[in-house]
């Protein structure tokens, strides 16, 4: 008996029980609680609506990137360029919106028009490496890694290195907006301040529901939906479990890649127009920000395999809540920053670990 | 006619060894710290004062990150290919970059560091890092220093302040703080209640700022230390519904900062000046590689700072010193 059988041995007993499966199958989320507890009692600070608020809000980006990711990872690929696409796809934006508004159209309609160019685009990167995986068979790590280097290049080039601005002032407005304000005893306003407001009174104001919230769980509830019921998600499981069973069965395996990692790809694109609107600049992503490698995480965290055929939309979502919340409570909790990387590192190990130990999980 | 033909060899001989030395125009190597549009600002200050002397210059492959893991490299395979007569450089790192640098020097490249510098940066006193021929860069504690004392102003010298820094491993960075760290331990009634360490990121820079708002909500005035960190720390405050309330100093006159400040989600921006470092490194280097003996380069290059406020954001002079 192997190390991995007999670990499994050992907890076979538990696991075995509807509770311990459900128990282990979503360790993430029950760490997420577990976290939520310690770090609660650690920092008064940690338990508060705009806190969370605030961590949700800033992880749409990363939400975007590890629900593509998710897609890829369960056919047993790997999606490196997405952290740079996001930054393409954000320079590409704030560009074009330059350009158009340049040449005499309106806020919306430049926006408008914009976005939907740079939606569309921002599946070539993603078709380009399905066809070079699919057609030249080139491993997923090495074409993604490709086009991780193009698509920084590119955005350096459009944007010179530097933030791009000059964009409408409505865009941050809108990407920062929330639904409902509230000034205790005073008023309620939905969808901006009232007329008026008092700046001197702002830290009194709450505020609920940022607009990235109903944004983002509908796309990752589409998501979702489209992984588990759909033929697509079906096919996706698939070629992640077996792909010679796949071609067998009659699944163009080829063409459905090509899907995956053009979807990929939309959605790191989504991330960039995103960054558009929380910003009110065009950023070229730095190469420190790993985006990709927080994604990846973030979906072996949720319980995906590196081998493919496991994984799920709504269990990445949990792998982002874990890092960023694991993040914050630290730094609130007064830990130093660099203790905060070592943590994540081991997360991330003990969630491999995990996933070899017991590979029939889901 | 013997004696002619011999002199006349004789001079072309000398002619032909000379020729190179003045016909060769002087190369330069510029090699930056990182990608960032600091640095693509000195790049353009550079190539003006290049084409003015007429001196040769190469730009190396700018460094994705910060640090001597990835700048090292890059500046070794371009000495490998060439061989220059004065390199720029921005060091990524105090220490590293002490022995790789000194084995140029010891090639026969002169060396100015730009806007980072080796050891202690005082290239004037006997020691193994005193080759350089100069630092060209602001004084970053003085600048931090003054940015503890505007944000005073701007907080009415007192309540909580934070600083949303980047990488540790750099000198200008860690001077940035220490000036500011003392300079606001001089106002009694002002509390420095952290800094955290981005690494360029302005992703990271905003998560940071949010969780420090989250932990003191009574939060007065933040200062952001570089271009992400200053991005990063005004977009936690837009974030976070304080535009305003928070007062915000940040350092780097970047477009996004300055309309930051037209906008209201800033408060002052300190402009350092990379054009003019740039532009000030080549004509001292270009001067000196011309006349060794008489030349004296300054062991230290200050150029100063500008600051931007909401009053002169809009003057025709501040416009120089915006980076782009």
């Amino acid at each position: 008996m192997n190390g991995q059988s007999a670990a499994a041995g050992t907890a076979g007993g538990f696991l075995e029980t509807r509770t311990g499966r459900a128990l282990a199958s979503n360790w993430a989320a029950c760490f997420l609680i577990l976290m939520f507890a310690v770090f609660s009692l650690t920092s008064g600070s940690f338990l508060s609506v705009a806190n969370f608020q605030n961590v949700i809000h800033l992880q749409t980006l990363p939400f975007l990137l590890a629900a593509g990711e998710t897609f890829v990872i369960i056919t047993g690929g790997i999606d490196l360029s997405v952290g740079f696409v996001t930054g393409l796809a954000s320079v590409c934006a704030a560009k074009s919106i330059q350009v158009l508004l340049a040449a005499g159209m309106t806020a919306t309609q430049s926006v408008a028009l914009s976005l939907a160019g740079v939606l569309v685009l921002s599946a070539l990167p993603g078709l380009v490496n399905g066809l070079v995986i699919t057609k030249f068979r080139v491993p997923p790590f090495i074409a993604t890694m490709g086009m991780w280097g193009i698509a920084n290049g590119l955005a350096l080039k459009i944007s010179n290195g530097f933030p791009m601005t000059g964009l409408p002032d409505k865009l941050p407005e809108i990407g920062n907006g929330y639904l409902v304000y509230i000034l205790p005893g005073q008023f309620v306003s939905f969808l901006s301040k009232p007329v008026g407001f008092a700046n001197s009174r702002i830290r009194e104001l709450l505020r609920l529901l940022p607009y990235s919230l109903p944004f983002i769980l509908l796309v990752l509830a589409i998501l979702a939906f489209a992984l588990k019921r759909t033929r697509f998600g079906r096919h996706t499981y698939a070629i992640g479990g077996n792909v010679d069973a796949a071609v067998r069965s009659g699944i163009s395996v080829d063409r459905h890649l090509v899907g995956v990692y053009v979807l990929s790809s939309l959605l790191a694109g989504m991330g960039g127009i995103f960054n558009v609107f929380q910003t009110g600049i065009g950023n070229y992503t730095t190469f420190n920000a790993q985006y990709e490698f927080f994604a990846i995480a973030a979906v072996v965290i949720g319980g995906a395999s590196l081998a493919g055929g496991k994984g799920r939309i709504w269990s990445s979502a949990v792998g982002v809540l874990v890092l960023a919340f694991l993040e914050n409570g630290l730094a609130i909790s007064g830990v130093q920053p660099f203790y905060r990387y070592i943590a994540v590192g081991v997360l991330l190990v003990v969630a491999v670990v995990i996933d070899k130990i017991f590979p029939d999980l889901r | 006619m013997k004696k002619t033909i011999v002199a006349f060899l004789v001079v072309l001989m000398i002619a032909a060894l000379a020729i190179p030395t003045f016909a060769q125009p002087i190369k330069v190597l510029f090699m930056p710290g990182v990608t960032d549009p600091f640095y693509f600002t000195m790049e353009k200050g550079i190539k003006a004062a290049a084409a003015k002397a007429g001196v040769d210059l190469t730009v190396a492959e700018y460094p994705k990150a910060w640090g001597p893991e990835n700048q090292i490299p890059i500046l070794q395979a371009m000495v490998a290919k060439d061989k220059y007569d004065l390199l720029l450089i921005a060091p990524t790192s105090a220490d590293a970059l002490k022995a790789p640098l000194k084995a140029i020097y010891d090639q026969g490249t002169e060396i100015i560091t730009v806007d980072t510098f080796i050891g202690d940066g005082d290239y004037s006193k006997q020691s193994d890092y005193s080759f350089p021929l100069s630092y060209i860069g602001s004084d970053n504690q003085l600048g931090g220093k003054q940015m503890a004392e505007q944000l005073a102003k701007l907080v009415g010298e007192k309540g909580k302040v934070y600083c949303q820094a980047t990488n540790p491993d750099a000198s200008s960075v860690q001077d940035r703080v220490k000036g500011f760290t003392a300079g606001v331990s001089e106002f009694p009634n002002m509390m420095l209640v952290g800094v955290e360490w981005c690494l360029d990121v302005q992703q990271k820079a905003q998560e940071q700022t949010l969780a420090a708002l989250q932990i003191n909500k009574d939060i007065v005035g933040i200062f952001g230390l570089n271009v992400f960190s200053a991005q990063g720390a005004t977009q936690a405050v837009v974030n976070a519904g304080l535009s305003g309330a928070v007062k915000m100093c940040l350092w780097d006159a970047t477009l996004s900062n300055i309309d930051n400040l037209k906008k209201g989600n800033a408060d002052l921006v300190l402009a350092q000046k990379p054009g003019e470092m740039g532009s000030l490194a080549i004509e001292w280097g270009v001067k000196y590689l011309k006349d060794k003996k008489n030349v004296k380069v300054p062991k230290k290059v200050i150029p100063g700072f500008e600051f931007f406020t909401r009053q002169n954001v809009n003057d025709q002079g501040m416009q120089q010193y915006i980076y782009q």
